[in-house]
Protein backbone atom coordinates (compact mmCIF):
# COMPACT_ATOMS: atom_id res chain seq x y z
CA UNK A 1 0.00 0.00 0.00
CA UNK A 2 2.62 2.90 0.81
CA UNK A 3 5.48 2.47 -1.58
CA UNK A 4 7.78 0.18 -1.75
CA UNK A 5 10.61 -1.20 0.78
CA UNK A 6 13.24 -3.84 -0.03
CA UNK A 7 12.69 -7.19 1.20
CA UNK A 8 16.04 -6.85 3.71
CA UNK A 9 14.32 -3.81 4.95
CA UNK A 10 11.11 -5.93 5.67
CA UNK A 11 12.78 -8.40 7.13
CA UNK A 12 14.61 -5.88 9.56
CA UNK A 13 11.43 -4.11 10.68
CA UNK A 14 9.54 -7.60 11.51
CA UNK A 15 12.58 -9.08 13.27
CA UNK A 16 12.37 -5.87 15.12
CA UNK A 17 8.88 -5.66 15.64
CA UNK A 18 8.47 -9.84 16.25
CA UNK A 19 11.94 -9.52 18.94
CA UNK A 20 10.32 -6.15 21.02
CA UNK A 21 7.03 -7.17 21.31
CA UNK A 22 7.42 -11.26 21.52
CA UNK A 23 11.12 -11.23 23.26
CA UNK A 24 10.01 -11.03 26.85
CA UNK A 25 7.34 -13.87 26.22
CA UNK A 26 9.92 -16.01 24.59
CA UNK A 27 11.94 -15.88 27.77
CA UNK A 28 9.02 -17.03 30.33
CA UNK A 29 8.29 -20.33 27.47
CA UNK A 30 12.00 -21.50 27.82
CA UNK A 31 11.50 -21.08 32.01
CA UNK A 32 8.69 -22.58 32.03
CA UNK A 33 10.42 -25.94 30.02
CA UNK A 34 13.52 -25.97 32.31
CA UNK A 35 13.81 -26.24 36.16
CA UNK A 36 15.43 -23.31 37.49
CA UNK A 37 18.74 -25.30 39.03
CA UNK A 38 19.44 -25.52 35.02
CA UNK A 39 18.31 -22.18 34.16
CA UNK A 40 20.31 -20.18 36.88
CA UNK A 41 23.42 -22.67 35.78
CA UNK A 42 25.55 -20.87 32.84
CA UNK A 43 26.80 -24.80 32.06
CA UNK A 44 23.68 -25.90 31.57
CA UNK A 45 20.83 -25.11 29.32
CA UNK A 46 17.85 -26.58 27.56
CA UNK A 47 20.25 -28.09 24.64
CA UNK A 48 21.93 -30.44 27.01
CA UNK A 49 18.97 -31.21 29.96
CA UNK A 50 16.04 -31.84 27.23
CA UNK A 51 12.96 -29.74 27.93
CA UNK A 52 11.08 -30.35 31.06
CA UNK A 53 7.12 -30.87 31.85
CA UNK A 54 6.81 -31.35 34.84
CA UNK A 55 5.40 -28.11 36.23
CA UNK A 56 2.99 -28.33 33.41
CA UNK A 57 1.93 -31.71 34.83
CA UNK A 58 1.69 -30.41 38.37
CA UNK A 59 -0.70 -27.46 37.55
CA UNK A 60 -3.07 -30.18 36.05
CA UNK A 61 -3.26 -33.23 38.42
CA UNK A 62 -1.30 -32.01 41.13
CA UNK A 63 1.63 -34.58 41.08
CA UNK A 64 4.45 -32.89 42.43
CA UNK A 65 7.58 -32.32 40.25
CA UNK A 66 10.26 -34.85 40.84
CA UNK A 67 13.38 -31.93 41.47
CA UNK A 68 10.74 -30.69 44.42
CA UNK A 69 10.50 -34.38 46.35
CA UNK A 70 14.29 -34.38 46.92
CA UNK A 71 15.80 -34.31 49.97
CA UNK A 72 16.50 -30.76 50.61
CA UNK A 73 14.47 -29.48 48.63
CA UNK A 74 12.63 -26.01 49.02
CA UNK A 75 8.82 -27.05 49.51
CA UNK A 76 7.77 -23.08 49.65
CA UNK A 77 8.49 -23.13 46.01
CA UNK A 78 5.58 -25.08 44.69
CA UNK A 79 2.47 -22.78 45.28
CA UNK A 80 -1.48 -23.51 45.37
CA UNK A 81 -2.16 -20.37 43.20
CA UNK A 82 -0.97 -22.63 40.48
CA UNK A 83 -2.93 -25.04 40.43
CA UNK A 84 -6.46 -22.44 40.73
CA UNK A 85 -5.21 -21.37 36.95
CA UNK A 86 -7.36 -23.76 34.93
CA UNK A 87 -10.30 -22.56 37.06
CA UNK A 88 -9.30 -18.91 36.95
CA UNK A 89 -8.78 -18.96 33.48
CA UNK A 90 -13.10 -20.12 33.02
CA UNK A 91 -13.41 -17.52 35.30
CA UNK A 92 -11.90 -14.78 33.44
CA UNK A 93 -13.77 -15.91 30.04
CA UNK A 94 -16.81 -15.47 31.89
CA UNK A 95 -16.15 -12.53 33.19
CA UNK A 96 -14.77 -11.08 29.93
CA UNK A 97 -17.28 -12.76 27.55
CA UNK A 98 -20.53 -10.79 29.30
CA UNK A 99 -18.74 -7.40 29.83
CA UNK A 100 -17.56 -7.73 26.28
CA UNK A 101 -21.38 -8.24 25.28
CA UNK A 102 -23.14 -5.92 27.64
CA UNK A 103 -20.38 -3.22 25.91
CA UNK A 104 -21.41 -4.15 22.36
CA UNK A 105 -25.07 -4.12 23.32
CA UNK A 106 -25.39 -0.89 25.17
CA UNK A 107 -22.41 0.94 23.55
CA UNK A 108 -23.28 0.21 19.97
CA UNK A 109 -26.69 2.13 19.37
CA UNK A 110 -25.23 4.92 21.67
CA UNK A 111 -22.05 5.61 19.29
CA UNK A 112 -24.54 5.49 16.24
CA UNK A 113 -26.52 7.99 17.71
CA UNK A 114 -23.32 10.11 18.72
CA UNK A 115 -21.78 9.65 15.43
CA UNK A 116 -25.07 10.03 13.03
CA UNK A 117 -27.34 12.68 14.24
CA UNK A 118 -27.18 16.24 15.89
CA UNK A 119 -29.63 16.23 19.34
CA UNK A 120 -30.00 18.64 22.21
CA UNK A 121 -27.71 17.38 24.99
CA UNK A 122 -25.55 15.58 22.48
CA UNK A 123 -22.72 17.89 23.82
CA UNK A 124 -23.14 17.45 27.30
CA UNK A 125 -24.00 13.92 27.27
CA UNK A 126 -20.47 13.16 25.24
CA UNK A 127 -18.45 15.46 27.84
CA UNK A 128 -19.83 12.89 30.53
CA UNK A 129 -18.63 9.90 28.55
CA UNK A 130 -15.66 11.16 27.88
CA UNK A 131 -15.00 12.49 31.20
CA UNK A 132 -15.52 9.97 33.52
CA UNK A 133 -13.20 7.78 33.17
CA UNK A 134 -10.64 10.48 34.63
CA UNK A 135 -11.24 9.46 38.44
CA UNK A 136 -8.46 6.94 38.88
CA UNK A 137 -9.91 3.67 40.14
CA UNK A 138 -8.01 3.94 43.50
CA UNK A 139 -10.52 6.27 44.39
CA UNK A 140 -13.24 4.74 43.76
CA UNK A 141 -12.59 1.63 45.16
CA UNK A 142 -13.89 1.80 48.67
CA UNK A 143 -17.44 3.46 47.76
CA UNK A 144 -17.76 1.13 44.76
CA UNK A 145 -16.87 -2.21 47.11
CA UNK A 146 -19.58 -0.96 49.57
CA UNK A 147 -22.25 -0.22 46.96
CA UNK A 148 -22.00 -3.68 45.64
CA UNK A 149 -21.74 -5.38 49.34
CA UNK A 150 -25.15 -3.61 50.14
CA UNK A 151 -27.02 -5.06 47.07
CA UNK A 152 -25.12 -8.67 47.72
CA UNK A 153 -22.84 -8.42 44.88
CA UNK A 154 -19.60 -9.10 46.42
CA UNK A 155 -17.72 -12.29 45.79
CA UNK A 156 -19.74 -12.77 42.77
CA UNK A 157 -19.23 -12.83 38.93
CA UNK A 158 -21.54 -10.64 38.47
CA UNK A 159 -20.57 -7.31 40.10
CA UNK A 160 -16.84 -7.97 38.59
CA UNK A 161 -18.83 -7.67 35.16
CA UNK A 162 -20.67 -4.77 35.99
CA UNK A 163 -18.06 -2.70 36.59
CA UNK A 164 -15.76 -3.79 34.11
CA UNK A 165 -18.62 -3.21 31.55
CA UNK A 166 -19.10 0.34 32.92
CA UNK A 167 -15.28 0.70 33.16
CA UNK A 168 -15.46 -0.04 29.33
CA UNK A 169 -18.12 1.77 27.80
CA UNK A 170 -17.11 5.14 27.64
CA UNK A 171 -14.42 3.86 25.54
CA UNK A 172 -16.24 1.59 23.62
CA UNK A 173 -18.61 4.23 22.75
CA UNK A 174 -15.88 6.21 21.15
CA UNK A 175 -14.31 4.19 19.19
CA UNK A 176 -17.33 2.91 17.75
CA UNK A 177 -18.39 6.29 16.47
CA UNK A 178 -15.33 6.38 14.91
CA UNK A 179 -16.27 3.84 13.34
CA UNK A 180 -20.16 4.45 12.44
CA UNK A 181 -18.77 8.42 11.30
CA UNK A 182 -16.25 6.77 8.71
CA UNK A 183 -19.18 5.04 7.02
CA UNK A 184 -20.26 6.84 3.63
CA UNK A 185 -23.46 8.94 4.48
CA UNK A 186 -25.01 8.04 0.89
CA UNK A 187 -26.12 4.64 1.85
CA UNK A 188 -27.82 5.82 5.11
CA UNK A 189 -29.87 8.90 2.71
CA UNK A 190 -30.67 5.80 0.48
CA UNK A 191 -32.11 4.35 3.37
CA UNK A 192 -34.19 7.45 4.22
CA UNK A 193 -35.81 7.11 0.81
CA UNK A 194 -36.90 4.40 0.96
CA UNK A 195 -38.75 4.68 4.33
CA UNK A 196 -36.25 3.12 6.98
CA UNK A 197 -36.76 4.18 10.19
CA UNK A 198 -33.72 5.17 12.61
CA UNK A 199 -34.07 1.66 14.35
CA UNK A 200 -34.07 -0.52 10.93
CA UNK A 201 -31.19 1.66 9.09
CA UNK A 202 -29.20 0.75 12.43
CA UNK A 203 -29.82 -2.79 12.40
CA UNK A 204 -30.51 -3.75 8.59
CA UNK A 205 -27.71 -1.24 7.74
CA UNK A 206 -24.82 0.08 10.03
CA UNK A 207 -24.27 -2.86 12.37
CA UNK A 208 -23.78 -5.23 9.31
CA UNK A 209 -21.90 -3.57 7.99
CA UNK A 210 -19.56 -2.54 10.82
CA UNK A 211 -19.14 -5.84 11.58
CA UNK A 212 -15.19 -5.68 11.42
CA UNK A 213 -15.00 -2.51 13.15
CA UNK A 214 -17.34 -4.13 15.94
CA UNK A 215 -15.23 -7.53 16.47
CA UNK A 216 -12.30 -4.75 16.90
CA UNK A 217 -14.04 -2.94 19.91
CA UNK A 218 -15.04 -6.32 21.02
CA UNK A 219 -11.67 -7.76 21.48
CA UNK A 220 -10.46 -4.04 23.19
CA UNK A 221 -13.49 -4.46 25.84
CA UNK A 222 -12.78 -8.19 26.23
CA UNK A 223 -9.23 -7.40 26.86
CA UNK A 224 -10.09 -4.74 29.51
CA UNK A 225 -11.83 -6.73 31.48
CA UNK A 226 -9.45 -9.64 31.13
CA UNK A 227 -6.68 -7.85 32.11
CA UNK A 228 -8.16 -5.32 34.91
CA UNK A 229 -6.32 -6.08 38.67
CA UNK A 230 -7.85 -3.89 41.37
CA UNK A 231 -11.98 -4.33 40.88
CA UNK A 232 -11.29 -7.74 40.21
CA UNK A 233 -8.77 -8.45 43.33
CA UNK A 234 -11.20 -6.66 45.84
CA UNK A 235 -15.07 -7.85 44.14
CA UNK A 236 -13.76 -11.34 43.54
CA UNK A 237 -14.51 -13.87 46.63
CA UNK A 238 -12.35 -17.52 46.54
CA UNK A 239 -10.89 -19.71 43.67
CA UNK A 240 -14.44 -20.24 42.30
CA UNK A 241 -14.89 -16.55 41.20
CA UNK A 242 -10.76 -15.62 41.17
CA UNK A 243 -10.06 -14.05 36.99
CA UNK A 244 -6.69 -14.99 35.78
CA UNK A 245 -5.34 -10.99 36.65
CA UNK A 246 -5.59 -12.07 40.47
CA UNK A 247 -4.42 -15.63 40.41
CA UNK A 248 -1.52 -14.47 38.27
CA UNK A 249 -0.65 -11.71 40.58
CA UNK A 250 -0.42 -14.04 43.57
CA UNK A 251 1.99 -16.26 42.12
CA UNK A 252 3.97 -13.25 40.48
CA UNK A 253 4.17 -11.54 44.12
CA UNK A 254 5.28 -14.73 45.93
CA UNK A 255 8.93 -14.46 45.68
CA UNK A 256 9.42 -18.15 47.00
CA UNK A 257 7.65 -19.49 43.95
CA UNK A 258 9.68 -21.73 41.62
CA UNK A 259 10.52 -19.42 38.37
CA UNK A 260 9.66 -22.67 36.13
CA UNK A 261 6.47 -22.80 37.73
CA UNK A 262 5.41 -19.21 37.53
CA UNK A 263 6.58 -19.22 33.37
CA UNK A 264 4.39 -22.44 33.12
CA UNK A 265 1.53 -20.69 34.84
CA UNK A 266 2.15 -17.54 33.01
CA UNK A 267 1.66 -19.86 29.89
CA UNK A 268 -0.94 -22.01 30.18
CA UNK A 269 -2.74 -18.84 31.11
CA UNK A 270 -1.94 -16.74 27.84
CA UNK A 271 -2.46 -19.09 24.95
CA UNK A 272 -6.15 -19.85 25.40
CA UNK A 273 -6.77 -16.05 25.54
CA UNK A 274 -3.68 -15.90 22.37
CA UNK A 275 -5.82 -18.29 20.08
CA UNK A 276 -8.68 -16.55 20.69
CA UNK A 277 -7.61 -12.80 19.89
CA UNK A 278 -5.63 -14.14 17.07
CA UNK A 279 -9.14 -15.75 15.74
CA UNK A 280 -11.21 -12.52 15.63
CA UNK A 281 -8.20 -10.28 14.90
CA UNK A 282 -8.20 -12.55 11.51
CA UNK A 283 -11.85 -12.05 11.02
CA UNK A 284 -10.88 -8.09 11.82
CA UNK A 285 -8.34 -7.91 9.72
CA UNK A 286 -9.96 -9.93 7.00
CA UNK A 287 -13.31 -8.14 7.05
CA UNK A 288 -11.56 -5.18 7.05
CA UNK A 289 -9.47 -5.75 4.15
CA UNK A 290 -11.96 -7.01 2.23
CA UNK A 291 -13.69 -3.77 1.85
CA UNK A 292 -17.11 -4.51 3.76
CA UNK A 293 -17.06 -1.15 5.44
CA UNK A 294 -15.53 1.15 2.11
CA UNK A 295 -19.11 1.51 0.53
CA UNK B 1 -25.51 14.11 9.72
CA UNK B 2 -29.49 14.99 10.90
CA UNK B 3 -31.31 16.66 13.72
CA UNK B 4 -33.13 15.19 15.79
CA UNK B 5 -35.64 17.43 18.10
CA UNK B 6 -35.80 15.09 20.87
CA UNK B 7 -32.81 13.92 23.40
CA UNK B 8 -32.96 10.08 22.25
CA UNK B 9 -33.40 8.11 25.73
CA UNK B 10 -33.90 4.96 24.17
CA UNK B 11 -30.90 5.00 22.75
CA UNK B 12 -28.46 6.24 25.12
CA UNK B 13 -29.74 5.15 28.52
CA UNK B 14 -28.33 1.44 28.05
CA UNK B 15 -24.84 3.37 27.64
CA UNK B 16 -25.31 6.08 30.00
CA UNK B 17 -26.86 4.11 33.15
CA UNK B 18 -24.39 1.73 33.78
CA UNK B 19 -21.14 4.60 33.58
CA UNK B 20 -23.66 6.93 35.56
CA UNK B 21 -23.97 4.48 38.04
CA UNK B 22 -20.52 3.11 38.60
CA UNK B 23 -19.31 6.61 38.75
CA UNK B 24 -21.66 9.16 40.31
CA UNK B 25 -21.77 8.03 43.24
CA UNK B 26 -18.83 6.92 44.26
CA UNK B 27 -17.21 10.70 42.39
CA UNK B 28 -19.86 12.00 45.24
CA UNK B 29 -18.28 9.88 47.71
CA UNK B 30 -14.78 10.16 47.10
CA UNK B 31 -15.34 14.18 46.81
CA UNK B 32 -16.86 14.22 50.05
CA UNK B 33 -14.04 12.10 51.66
CA UNK B 34 -11.73 14.86 50.14
CA UNK B 35 -13.45 17.39 52.07
CA UNK B 36 -13.45 15.71 55.37
CA UNK B 37 -10.92 14.25 57.71
CA UNK B 38 -11.26 10.81 57.26
CA UNK B 39 -8.90 8.96 59.50
CA UNK B 40 -9.32 5.03 61.12
CA UNK B 41 -7.66 5.82 64.21
CA UNK B 42 -9.62 9.19 64.92
CA UNK B 43 -13.07 9.13 65.25
CA UNK B 44 -15.86 11.57 63.56
CA UNK B 45 -15.32 12.91 60.29
CA UNK B 46 -15.62 16.68 60.70
CA UNK B 47 -15.27 18.92 57.65
CA UNK B 48 -11.99 20.77 56.96
CA UNK B 49 -12.67 22.10 53.37
CA UNK B 50 -9.69 22.20 51.14
CA UNK B 51 -7.34 21.10 54.30
CA UNK B 52 -6.60 18.29 52.83
CA UNK B 53 -5.61 19.76 49.52
CA UNK B 54 -3.43 22.19 51.13
CA UNK B 55 -1.68 19.55 53.61
CA UNK B 56 -0.71 17.11 49.98
CA UNK B 57 0.35 19.73 48.10
CA UNK B 58 3.01 20.97 50.94
CA UNK B 59 3.79 17.49 51.49
CA UNK B 60 7.77 16.59 50.51
CA UNK B 61 6.94 13.87 48.01
CA UNK B 62 4.21 15.29 45.88
CA UNK B 63 6.13 17.65 43.15
CA UNK B 64 8.52 14.95 42.68
CA UNK B 65 5.61 12.78 42.36
CA UNK B 66 3.61 14.92 39.88
CA UNK B 67 6.93 15.92 37.56
CA UNK B 68 7.56 12.32 37.90
CA UNK B 69 3.81 11.07 36.73
CA UNK B 70 4.18 14.33 33.73
CA UNK B 71 7.18 13.05 32.63
CA UNK B 72 5.58 9.53 32.38
CA UNK B 73 2.95 10.63 30.61
CA UNK B 74 4.75 13.19 28.23
CA UNK B 75 7.03 10.36 26.75
CA UNK B 76 4.85 7.18 27.32
CA UNK B 77 1.89 8.17 25.49
CA UNK B 78 3.04 9.83 22.83
CA UNK B 79 5.80 6.99 22.09
CA UNK B 80 2.63 4.55 21.92
CA UNK B 81 0.81 6.15 19.57
CA UNK B 82 3.91 6.99 17.52
CA UNK B 83 5.16 3.68 17.07
CA UNK B 84 1.26 1.76 17.14
CA UNK B 85 0.92 3.79 13.91
CA UNK B 86 4.04 3.05 13.05
CA UNK B 87 3.60 -0.58 13.13
CA UNK B 88 0.15 -0.56 12.25
CA UNK B 89 1.66 0.90 8.79
CA UNK B 90 4.39 -1.30 8.33
CA UNK B 91 1.65 -4.30 8.93
CA UNK B 92 -0.96 -2.84 6.37
CA UNK B 93 1.68 -4.53 3.37
CA UNK B 94 1.35 -8.01 2.93
CA UNK B 95 4.85 -10.03 2.90
CA UNK B 96 6.36 -13.61 3.91
CA UNK B 97 4.87 -14.18 7.48
CA UNK B 98 3.30 -10.88 7.65
CA UNK B 99 0.46 -13.15 9.17
CA UNK B 100 3.12 -14.56 11.99
CA UNK B 101 3.96 -10.38 12.85
CA UNK B 102 0.52 -9.50 12.94
CA UNK B 103 -0.27 -12.62 15.56
CA UNK B 104 2.87 -11.25 17.74
CA UNK B 105 2.23 -8.43 18.03
CA UNK B 106 -0.68 -9.06 19.93
CA UNK B 107 1.42 -10.78 22.77
CA UNK B 108 1.51 -8.12 25.26
CA UNK B 109 -2.02 -7.67 25.31
CA UNK B 110 -2.53 -11.38 26.42
CA UNK B 111 -0.07 -11.20 29.63
CA UNK B 112 -1.64 -9.83 33.25
CA UNK B 113 -0.17 -6.27 34.13
CA UNK B 114 1.58 -8.65 36.93
CA UNK B 115 3.28 -11.25 34.68
CA UNK B 116 4.52 -8.26 32.73
CA UNK B 117 5.69 -6.59 35.23
CA UNK B 118 7.83 -9.69 36.30
CA UNK B 119 9.10 -10.73 32.18
CA UNK B 120 10.41 -6.99 32.11
CA UNK B 121 12.27 -7.53 35.50
CA UNK B 122 13.42 -10.59 34.44
CA UNK B 123 14.77 -8.37 31.02
CA UNK B 124 16.33 -5.45 33.03
CA UNK B 125 17.72 -7.14 36.10
CA UNK B 126 21.20 -6.01 37.04
CA UNK B 127 22.78 -9.44 37.61
CA UNK B 128 20.09 -12.07 36.35
CA UNK B 129 18.80 -9.54 33.50
CA UNK B 130 18.55 -11.37 29.59
CA UNK B 131 19.33 -7.46 28.38
CA UNK B 132 22.35 -7.55 30.39
CA UNK B 133 23.67 -10.82 29.31
CA UNK B 134 23.30 -10.01 25.81
CA UNK B 135 24.99 -7.10 26.10
CA UNK B 136 27.94 -8.79 27.48
CA UNK B 137 27.73 -11.15 25.41
CA UNK B 138 27.75 -8.89 22.56
CA UNK B 139 31.24 -7.13 24.02
CA UNK B 140 29.04 -4.01 24.13
CA UNK B 141 29.66 -3.76 27.84
CA UNK B 142 31.93 -5.31 30.59
CA UNK B 143 29.90 -3.94 33.54
CA UNK B 144 26.16 -4.47 33.99
CA UNK B 145 24.07 -2.04 33.59
CA UNK B 146 21.75 -1.13 36.74
CA UNK B 147 18.66 -0.66 34.57
CA UNK B 148 16.29 -0.89 37.50
CA UNK B 149 18.73 0.74 40.44
CA UNK B 150 19.87 3.80 38.57
CA UNK B 151 17.87 6.93 39.15
CA UNK B 152 18.69 7.76 35.85
CA UNK B 153 17.91 4.47 34.19
CA UNK B 154 14.83 3.18 36.24
CA UNK B 155 12.24 6.00 34.68
CA UNK B 156 13.51 4.75 31.15
CA UNK B 157 12.93 1.28 31.85
CA UNK B 158 9.82 1.34 33.44
CA UNK B 159 8.70 3.54 30.42
CA UNK B 160 9.58 1.62 27.96
CA UNK B 161 8.07 -1.64 29.79
CA UNK B 162 4.73 0.52 29.92
CA UNK B 163 4.99 0.88 25.93
CA UNK B 164 5.41 -2.49 25.45
CA UNK B 165 1.72 -3.09 27.00
CA UNK B 166 0.04 -0.82 25.35
CA UNK B 167 0.82 -1.23 21.76
CA UNK B 168 -0.89 -4.22 20.54
CA UNK B 169 -3.66 -1.83 21.21
CA UNK B 170 -2.61 0.83 19.80
CA UNK B 171 -1.66 -1.30 16.50
CA UNK B 172 -5.41 -2.97 16.41
CA UNK B 173 -7.15 0.05 16.45
CA UNK B 174 -4.68 2.38 14.09
CA UNK B 175 -4.97 -0.76 11.14
CA UNK B 176 -9.04 -0.98 11.46
CA UNK B 177 -9.19 2.76 10.63
CA UNK B 178 -6.94 2.89 8.06
CA UNK B 179 -8.45 0.32 6.65
CA UNK B 180 -12.00 1.86 6.39
CA UNK B 181 -9.87 4.12 4.38
CA UNK B 182 -11.87 4.30 0.76
CA UNK B 183 -9.41 2.70 -1.30
CA UNK B 184 -10.03 5.34 -4.20
CA UNK B 185 -8.61 7.76 -1.97
CA UNK B 186 -5.66 5.64 -1.60
CA UNK B 187 -5.22 4.79 -5.60
CA UNK B 188 -5.37 8.92 -6.46
CA UNK B 189 -3.25 9.73 -3.59
CA UNK B 190 -0.49 6.81 -5.10
CA UNK B 191 -0.74 8.67 -8.79
CA UNK B 192 -0.45 12.41 -6.90
CA UNK B 193 2.30 11.77 -4.32
CA UNK B 194 5.95 10.16 -5.17
CA UNK B 195 6.95 10.93 -1.30
CA UNK B 196 5.55 8.09 0.94
CA UNK B 197 5.93 10.61 3.83
CA UNK B 198 3.81 13.29 1.96
CA UNK B 199 0.87 10.73 1.53
CA UNK B 200 0.94 10.02 4.94
CA UNK B 201 0.73 13.80 5.88
CA UNK B 202 -1.54 14.55 3.67
CA UNK B 203 -3.59 11.48 2.61
CA UNK B 204 -3.47 8.92 5.41
CA UNK B 205 -3.20 10.95 8.82
CA UNK B 206 -6.27 13.64 7.89
CA UNK B 207 -8.25 9.76 7.50
CA UNK B 208 -6.91 8.68 10.96
CA UNK B 209 -6.84 11.75 12.53
CA UNK B 210 -9.87 11.28 15.13
CA UNK B 211 -8.65 7.61 16.03
CA UNK B 212 -5.02 8.77 16.77
CA UNK B 213 -6.65 11.70 19.11
CA UNK B 214 -9.19 8.65 20.81
CA UNK B 215 -5.90 7.08 21.13
CA UNK B 216 -3.77 9.69 22.68
CA UNK B 217 -6.62 10.72 25.21
CA UNK B 218 -6.95 7.06 25.96
CA UNK B 219 -3.05 6.66 26.65
CA UNK B 220 -2.37 9.69 28.21
CA UNK B 221 -5.13 8.74 31.00
CA UNK B 222 -4.00 5.03 31.27
CA UNK B 223 -0.28 6.55 31.80
CA UNK B 224 -1.47 9.80 34.28
CA UNK B 225 -3.88 7.28 36.11
CA UNK B 226 -2.30 4.00 36.19
CA UNK B 227 0.19 2.84 38.44
CA UNK B 228 0.38 -0.65 38.64
CA UNK B 229 3.09 -2.16 36.24
CA UNK B 230 5.48 0.41 37.23
CA UNK B 231 4.77 0.18 41.13
CA UNK B 232 4.91 -3.91 40.37
CA UNK B 233 8.91 -3.11 38.86
CA UNK B 234 10.57 -0.72 41.15
CA UNK B 235 7.81 -0.25 44.23
CA UNK B 236 8.58 3.82 43.35
CA UNK B 237 12.26 3.72 43.95
CA UNK B 238 15.29 3.88 43.87
CA UNK B 239 14.37 6.73 46.28
CA UNK B 240 11.14 8.50 44.61
CA UNK B 241 12.69 8.11 40.84
CA UNK B 242 9.27 6.17 39.72
CA UNK B 243 6.98 7.16 42.23
CA UNK B 244 3.87 8.36 40.66
CA UNK B 245 1.18 10.55 41.84
CA UNK B 246 -1.59 7.84 41.57
CA UNK B 247 0.42 6.08 43.68
CA UNK B 248 -0.14 8.42 46.42
CA UNK B 249 -3.62 8.25 46.40
CA UNK B 250 -3.32 4.23 47.08
CA UNK B 251 -0.39 5.06 49.34
CA UNK B 252 -2.23 7.75 51.30
CA UNK B 253 -5.59 5.94 52.03
CA UNK B 254 -4.78 2.19 52.32
CA UNK B 255 -1.15 2.13 53.41
CA UNK B 256 -1.26 5.38 55.95
CA UNK B 257 -5.42 5.37 56.64
CA UNK B 258 -5.81 8.74 55.48
CA UNK B 259 -8.66 7.98 53.29
CA UNK B 260 -9.33 12.34 53.05
CA UNK B 261 -5.92 12.98 51.90
CA UNK B 262 -5.85 10.14 49.19
CA UNK B 263 -9.06 11.55 47.72
CA UNK B 264 -7.79 14.76 47.47
CA UNK B 265 -4.59 13.49 45.20
CA UNK B 266 -7.13 11.95 43.59
CA UNK B 267 -9.07 15.00 42.40
CA UNK B 268 -5.73 16.61 41.82
CA UNK B 269 -4.69 13.82 39.51
CA UNK B 270 -8.88 14.18 37.74
CA UNK B 271 -8.04 18.05 37.31
CA UNK B 272 -4.50 17.67 35.50
CA UNK B 273 -6.02 14.70 33.40
CA UNK B 274 -8.93 16.93 32.53
CA UNK B 275 -6.35 19.76 31.49
CA UNK B 276 -4.41 16.86 29.53
CA UNK B 277 -7.27 15.47 27.76
CA UNK B 278 -8.46 19.37 26.87
CA UNK B 279 -5.07 19.91 25.52
CA UNK B 280 -5.05 16.87 23.43
CA UNK B 281 -8.48 17.67 21.68
CA UNK B 282 -7.27 21.38 21.11
CA UNK B 283 -4.02 20.81 19.16
CA UNK B 284 -5.14 18.03 17.49
CA UNK B 285 -8.90 19.07 16.35
CA UNK B 286 -11.24 16.62 14.58
CA UNK B 287 -14.46 16.00 14.05
CA UNK B 288 -14.74 13.93 17.13
CA UNK B 289 -15.70 16.63 20.36
CA UNK B 290 -16.96 19.36 18.69
CA UNK B 291 -19.91 16.93 16.58
CA UNK B 292 -21.67 19.67 15.24
CA UNK B 293 -20.66 19.27 11.80
CA UNK B 294 -20.55 16.03 9.39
Amino acid sequence: MTGRLNPVLTFFFAAVIILFTGGPVLLSLYGSLVPDRILLDSSKSIFTEGPNFETYRYIFTGELPKSYLTEGANRAMISDAARQVPQSLINSAIIAFSAMSLNLLFGAPAAYIFARYVFPGKKLTFLFLILSPLVPAVALITPIYMALQSIGLVGTRLGIILVHTAKALPFTVLILSVFFRKMPAEIFEAAVLDHCSRFQSFFRLALPLAMPSIGATGLFAFMLSYSEFMFSLVLSGDARTRPVSVVMAALARNTDVSWSLLNTAIFIAIIPTLVLVILVWKFVVEGLLSGAVKG
Amino acid sequence: MWTIKRFPLLWLLPALLPVLLMTLYPIGHALWTSLHRVMILFPGEPFVGLDNYKRVMASSYFYDALKNSLVFTFFAAPSVVVIGVLVALFLQRRFFGSQIVRSVVLLPWVLPGAISAVLWIWVFHPSFGVLNAILRSLNIIDRSIPWLISPQLAPISVTIAHVWTQIPFAVILTMAALSTINSETLDAAALDCRSSFKRFRYVLFPEIRSMIVVLLVYNSLIAFTGYDLVYAMTSGGPGTATTLLSFQIWRESFSMYDFGAGSAVAFIVVLISATLIIAITRALPSDLFGGDEP
